[in-house]
């Protein structure tokens, strides 16, 4: 039965890729319970390697025996929660918003700018993604001195938004581009004015596009270091600035390092499980069959 | 329903001019077919009605109302796409219906107007479709449905049959002409065949190259074509043509470079010796005759037999209802019906006499 036996092969190479892609997760995830002992020793599975201990989420305060008492930890794991939250949603929504009108207008009208049209425009946008950030440190350091930016919620929204633009613009890009401009001027000829064009027939069937366009950019701002690095510091730290503060004087404490990791990546996986084919759905697909 | 005026349009993107001042006027009622080969500027003229683009000179006026700066949706008309340009995220229902809707129609009226359309286009079963689940025709229907529920001023057509099979396109050019009709609805129809064009229209306007060459019904149009080019685009197959000299010594007749004789019925006073050019419509040949041609295709359709042979170096079509004996390689002997030889002035390609 070669049939049987292509489908066992099958299985096994999946079965064995998901445990390589899975395995950092759970390590992550694992590490929250062990003592340094158990990290030092390489100890993996639970329980049959070593005892889970609340190790990790007692380091920020979510242990059952500390969940319930006044904690600076946690108030603190909190608050660096809320500020990727903040920074990324509200990035992404900025970017959004300035990314569609900019690429909308990229797609249907032309312009001309001294030399420069519009697929230079475009390419202008999308080049921003070649430069490395550090080159941005010191200009940005000091412009937002200048301007009372440094470590403030705005100022980290706004570089966020700087960063995916390019991205947003670009995929949107792509996505009006596949939109017959006939679609416009039908709704023109029914009685719409182009305002009234875009945000009626436009708009919702650009929503796949927008839709994984935000995800995307969600993910990106919510992983983001060196800016919130560099920008911030007690107020608007965010939480990957706050994992790679856990390399104390006393050593790395794992345990609380793994346990702000997992909250680091949970988002993300839950956007991975549930939101992961409106991605897909938006950057593969034509709007417009 | 109202006229629509085109007076002396111009229209150039950049510092190029791709229609060179056009004028055409439409009566209230009619349906006129805009035609010509792919390019000629038909589709820019039917958006600059629309409003779709700017009139870079002259004027268009629909009724009495000179609509230049008028936008589309400010000019009470309805445009058909080639690509249909139906809303995919809305229903067929929707799709009819948006435009009212814009209107702030009421509801109910929408409903029953959208009903009523949706009869006459047999799409009562598919109102509650979105139009992927349409097949080309029906998503044709829809496009035309979503123009008449509006009962507007104008109707405008680009090219709306050509995306659908030869069998549909048939069927469908009967329906809109049956449409119009029914509704007596102002139509402009843009289309590259003039097949189309002829059953379809009350009149057609030839364009090229961004000018009219010429305005007329469509018999008209068959039968005394004003220049070389509209002789060559309407009439399917095309016109037969031969380069010559017109002569009036002797029998009236044309002689192409290679000496053959083809007859005329007289010479036109002042034309003797004049270089021109000969036109004779395929199916204005019959068989036997003073024309001898070598055949190289023989064509039987049933109904009639179109023969492809050669004349004086030239190519030479005559379409025939009798059935043809002769074969590919053989002599054929044909003959022009003298009335309806046409004369082109061989410099200007006017049409002469
Ligand atoms: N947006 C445009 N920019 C520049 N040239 C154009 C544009 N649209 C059409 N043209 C030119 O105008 C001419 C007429 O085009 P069009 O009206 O679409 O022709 P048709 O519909 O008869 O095939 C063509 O030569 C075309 O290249
Ligand atoms: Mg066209």
């Amino acid at each position: 039965m070669p049939r049987t036996l292509n489908r066992i092969l099958i299985y096994t190479a999946l079965i064995v890729w998901t445990i390589i892609a899975l395995f950092p997760i759970f390590w992550t995830f694992s590490t929250t319970f062990k003592v340094a002992k158990d990290v030092q020793l390489g100890h993996i599975i639970p329980w049959v390697d070593f005892k889970p201990a609340w190790l990790g989420l007692r380091a920020i305060g979510l242990s059952p025996d500390t969940i319930f008492t006044e904690s600076t930890p946690r108030t603190e794991f909190i608050k660096r929660f809320w500020n990727s939250i903040q920074a990324s949603i509200g990035a992404s929504i900025l970017a959004l918003i300035l990314g569609s009108a900019a690429a909308y207008g990229l797609s249907r009208f032309q312009y001309k700018w001294k030399i420069w049209k519009n697929r230079d425009i475009s390419f202008f946008f999308l080049s921003q993604l070649i430069l490395p950030p550090v080159v941005l440190a010191m200009p940005f350091l000091v412009l937002y001195k200048e301007l009372a930016l440094l470590d403030s919620m705005i100022g980290l929204i706004l570089i966020y938004t700087l960063s995916v633009l390019p991205i947003v613009i670009w995929i949107m890009k792509d996505q009006f581009d596949t939109i017959p401009q006939e679609l416009e001027q039908a709704a023109l000829v029914d009685g719409c004015s182009i305002w009234g064009a875009f945000f009626r027939i436009i708009l919702p069937i650009a929503m796949p596009g927008m839709v994984a366009a935000f995800i995307l950019s969600v993910i990106l701002c919510w992983n983001e270091y060196f800016f919130a690095a560099l920008l911030t510091s007690s107020y608007a730290k965010t939480l990957p600035v706050m994992v790679a503060s856990q390399t104390g004087s006393q050593g790395i404490s794992w345990w609380s390092m793994a346990a702000l990791s997992s909250a680091a990546i949970l988002p993300l996986i839950i956007i991975g499980i549930f939101l992961e084919r409106y991605i897909v759905k938006g950057l593969t697909t034509g709007s417009v069959k | 329903m109202a006229s629509v005026e085109i007076i002396d349009v111009r229209k150039s993107y950049g510092d190029q001019e791709v229609i060179h001042g056009v004028s055409i006027p439409i009566s209230n009622g009619e349906f006129v077919a805009l035609v010509g080969p792919s390019g000629c500027g038909k589709s820019t003229l039917l958006r600059m009605i629309a409003g779709l683009e700017d009139i870079t000179a002259g004027n268009i006026r629909i009724g009495d109302k000179v609509v230049n700066a008028l936008p589309p949706k400010d000019r009470d008309i309805a445009m058909v796409f080639q690509n249909y340009a139906l809303y995919p995220h809305k229903t067929v229902a929707e799709n009819m219906g948006f435009a009212l809707k814009l209107r702030k129609t009421p509801k109910a009226e929408i409903e029953g107007r959208v009903k009523k359309a949706a009869e006459i286009l047999d799409l009562v079963p598919y109102l509650n479709r979105y139009p992927r689940q349409l097949s080309g025709g029906q998503r044709q229907r829809v496009a035309m449905g979503r123009a008449i529920v509006r009962a507007p001023q104008v109707f405008l057509f680009d090219e709306p049959l050509s995306n659908l099979d030869a069998k549909l396109r048939v069927q469908m050019r009967a329906e809109i002409k049956e449409l119009h009709q029914r509704l007596k609805t102002t139509t402009v129809y843009v289309t590259h065949d003039q097949v189309e064009a002829m059953t379809m229209a009350d009149r057609i306007v030839v364009l090229h190259d961004g000018i009219v060459e010429q305005m007329g019904s469509p018999l008209d149009l068959y039968d005394r074509p004003a220049n070389l080019f509209v002789a060559g685009f309407i009439g399917s197959p095309a016109m037969n043509m031969f380069k010559g000299t017109i002569r009036a010594t002797g029998a009236p007749h044309f002689e192409t470079a290679d000496g053959t004789r083809l007859p005329l019925a007289a010479v036109p006073p002042g034309l003797d010796g004049r270089a021109a050019v000969y036109g004779i419509r395929p199916e204005h040949l019959s068989l036997g005759g003073e024309l001898k041609a070598q055949v190289t295709v023989i064509e039987p359709t049933g109904a009639e037999t179109q023969v492809i042979a050669r004349l004086a170096g030239e190519k030479i079509i005559g379409v025939f209802r009798e059935r043809v004996s002769v074969k590919p390689g053989e002599m054929i002997a044909m003959s022009p019906d003298l009335k309806l030889v046409h004369l082109f002035d061989a410099k200007t390609g006017l049409r002469l006499g």
